[in-house]
């Protein structure tokens, strides 16, 4: 790999990082936080390096398979590792060049990390695809789902009114600590996996999460009880109508007239994926 | 219910909350590379809070970073045992207990005894702390002292980090790149080019190779961390490549691109099998313990059937290839250096474009 296209690759970067003109002492600092290795190795795979593309293969492919592996334990995610292989390589031509997915990387994190984060990248923008395309589920299952008649309406009115204050509730919370919530909550990590993400132990992240839990119930009672004037009565058999049977929630969600007819379609849909993966 | 903690009684909503809150994040989506930085813990501390602020309120970019997490390996699953904090006590109190043993059978306590004693608390404490920043250092394993930056550059390649941060600076302020930047100097790229050809120096003379690592700390700290960049392609050669049966119980691996080796388990060790493989072998894929496809340059497809006699199989092409996955010894599908696929469902006879 030539000087020049090494060189020209380091501006890119720079570029990418920098909007406008930086102070040399910025620049420096960047330059030299830069996975220059991984850069050069990158640059001259997207040069066609017959012998850079050979050791990034050797050294690479078997962290890219082990991440597919880990995101999809039954091989799904292989097919989008080793459809990646040839967006590396570069097939693709626009203007008479060979345009790789390696121009991309900039040497701001290390190779494997950056082809773990683009492999992550396709498989979350796939399930999502699949998410969207989702049917609708069966009317009789609605009807089978539903509770009695006389309950219905308030147990949907409880568990709208207890949705609005705990979404009120999260977003009042710290960045870091809707972060912690959304990794335990939605997206099912473990207090290790969180914990690591986070750079905090596993006890700290489920201290962490025990106070979240009490600031969101703290907050959402004394939304309750100033906002809708409930009594302390009210409120607990708010609490226990959605404790009882969690599947009141999607029972809401179907009884529900209130809101557009596609954001009521998208939620079930995903709270369809989310049992599905429960 | 009463039993139940309190706080979590809202666990069922909370859940649902988060799991189905839209995407609408006060910013634009964060980058696949920067969210790896962020991973990496390469982001200083505004970045940081900033990105946190976006993946904390954006449903894919949490999705996105909770997929790279769980394919972020356990350090401490790769360490050695005795390195884990909860056993690293063991070190010294092992060799306490050593030394308390030593002091009571041998007899007259002999300066010998004692003197190895110490010898043996100092390695052990070398291994259970981290290395001292201080004169002691210097007795630390060569391996130890040399900086990351110190991998040595190629025999041709690239300019120094001076040079190329020089030509930088020189573009970036005006926002366009000169045409007229210095070229990158060679006398500092000579200075570092002995250690280059010192890391590819073989294993077999570990005196020699320390001696010259020395050298190659010592022109390391004149320069920067942009020499390491030249050195993508001078590292030592890379461990060889393994292949594993779904069961484990068979290994195969590729050792110097054209030998294969296996290893079962009943016979740990290592050994060679017949391939007459003239290309270099890349990779492989074992679908069972007595089968297994390896594929490399020019073409190369090879397969075992009895997980010792490897033949090779026409390919259609004389292309480099990457990547294989079979499912049994009959079908297999090759991607090749440049993305296609070819798929075979009979042991290699026809191949099909996929």
């Amino acid at each position: 790999m030539s000087a020049d296209a090494f060189a020209a690759a380091l501006e890119r970067s720079a570029r990418k990082a920098f909007t406008a003109a930086p102070d040399p002492r910025a620049l420096e600092k960047y330059l030299t936080s830069l996975h220059l290795d991984d850069l050069a190795l990158a640059c001259a795979c997207a040069q066609g390096h017959a012998g850079a593309w050979e050791h990034f293969v050797r050294e690479h492919r078997p962290v890219l398979y082990r991440a597919a592996d880990a995101i999809d334990p039954t091989g799904g995610a292989r097919e989008l590792a080793d459809s990646l292989y040839g967006e590396l390589f570069g097939v693709a031509e626009r203007a008479g060049e060979r345009r790789s997915l390696f121009e991309y990387f900039h040497g701001r994190s290390s190779l494997a990390t950056w082809l773990r984060a683009v492999l992550a990248q396709r498989h979350v923008d796939r399930v999502r695809t699949v998410r969207r395309y989702e049917p609708l589920p069966e009317e009789d299952d609605r009807g089978a789902a539903a509770p009695d008649a006389v309950n219905e309406s308030r147990v949907a009115a409880w568990v709208q009114l207890l949705r609005r204050a705990v979404t009120a509730a999260v977003a009042r919370l710290a960045p870091r600590d809707r972060l912690r919530l959304g990794y335990y909550y939605a997206e099912d990590l473990t207090l290790a996996q969180i914990g690591r993400a986070l750079g905090e132990h596993e006890a700290t992240v489920s201290r962490n999460l025990a106070k979240a839990r009490r600031e969101i119930r703290a907050d959402v009672e004394r939304q309750l009880r100033e906002g809708e004037h409930m009594s302390r009565t009210q409120i607990d058999e708010c609490f226990a109508a959605v404790v009882d049977d969690a599947r009141t929630l999607d029972v809401a969600d179907l009884l529900s007239s209130t809101g557009s007819r596609k954001d009521s379609d998208d939620r079930r849909s995903k709270e369809r994926a989310e049992g599905a993966s429960a | 219910m009463p039993e139940r903690d309190p706080d979590r009684l809202l666990e069922p909503v909370l859940r649902h909350v988060l799991s189905s809150a839209p995407t609408m994040p006060q910013s634009v989506c964060v980058d696949g590379e920067t969210l790896a930085a962020w991973a990496d813990g390469l982001l200083d501390g505004a970045q940081a809070s900033t990105v946190e602020r976006h993946v904390a309120d954006c449903a894919r970019c949490r999705a996105l970073m909770a997929a790279l997490i769980q394919t972020t390996p356990d350090k401490r699953a790769t360490e050695p045992l005795w390195r884990r904090w909860r056993l690293s006590w063991v070190v010294p109190v092992a060799t306490a207990a050593t030394a308390a043993a030593l002091w009571v059978t041998l007899p007259g306590n002999t300066p010998v005894a004692d003197q190895s004693e110490r010898s043996v608390t100092a390695q052990a404490s070398s291994e259970a702390l981290p290395p001292a920043a201080g004169p002691e250092s210097a007795a630390a394993p060569a391996e130890l002292a040399i900086p990351r930056a110190a991998v040595a550059p190629p025999p041709s390649e690239p300019p120094t980090a001076k040079a190329e941060q020089t030509e930088l600076e020189s573009r970036l302020p005006n926002g366009r790149p000169s045409a007229q930047a210095p070229a990158a100097p060679e006398p500092q790229f000579e200075k570092i080019e002995p250690a280059g050809r010192v890391a590819e120096a073989p294993a077999a003379a570990p005196a020699a190779a320390d001696d010259a690592r020395g050298k190659r700390a010592e022109a390391d700290t004149t320069g920067t961390a942009t020499r390491s960049v030249a050195g993508a392609f001078a590292r030592p050669a890379a461990p060889a490549v393994e292949i594993a049966s779904p069961d484990g119980s068979t290994r195969w691996r590729i050792v110097g691109g054209q030998q294969v080796e296996r290893s079962t388990s009943t016979t740990a060790a290592w050994m060679p099998v017949q391939i007459e493989a003239s290309d270099g072998l890349t990779i492989g894929a074992a679908p069972s313990s007595s089968v297994c496809w390896i594929v490399g340059r020019r073409g190369a497809v090879f397969l075992t059937t009895d997980g010792t006699r490897f033949r090779r199989l026409p390919f259609p092409e004389t292309i480099d290839l990457v990547s294989v996955a079979a499912t049994g010894d009959r079908i297999a599908t090759i991607t090749s250096a440049d993305g296609r696929s070819w798929q075979t469902t009979d042991q290699g006879a026809t191949w099909a474009r996929r």
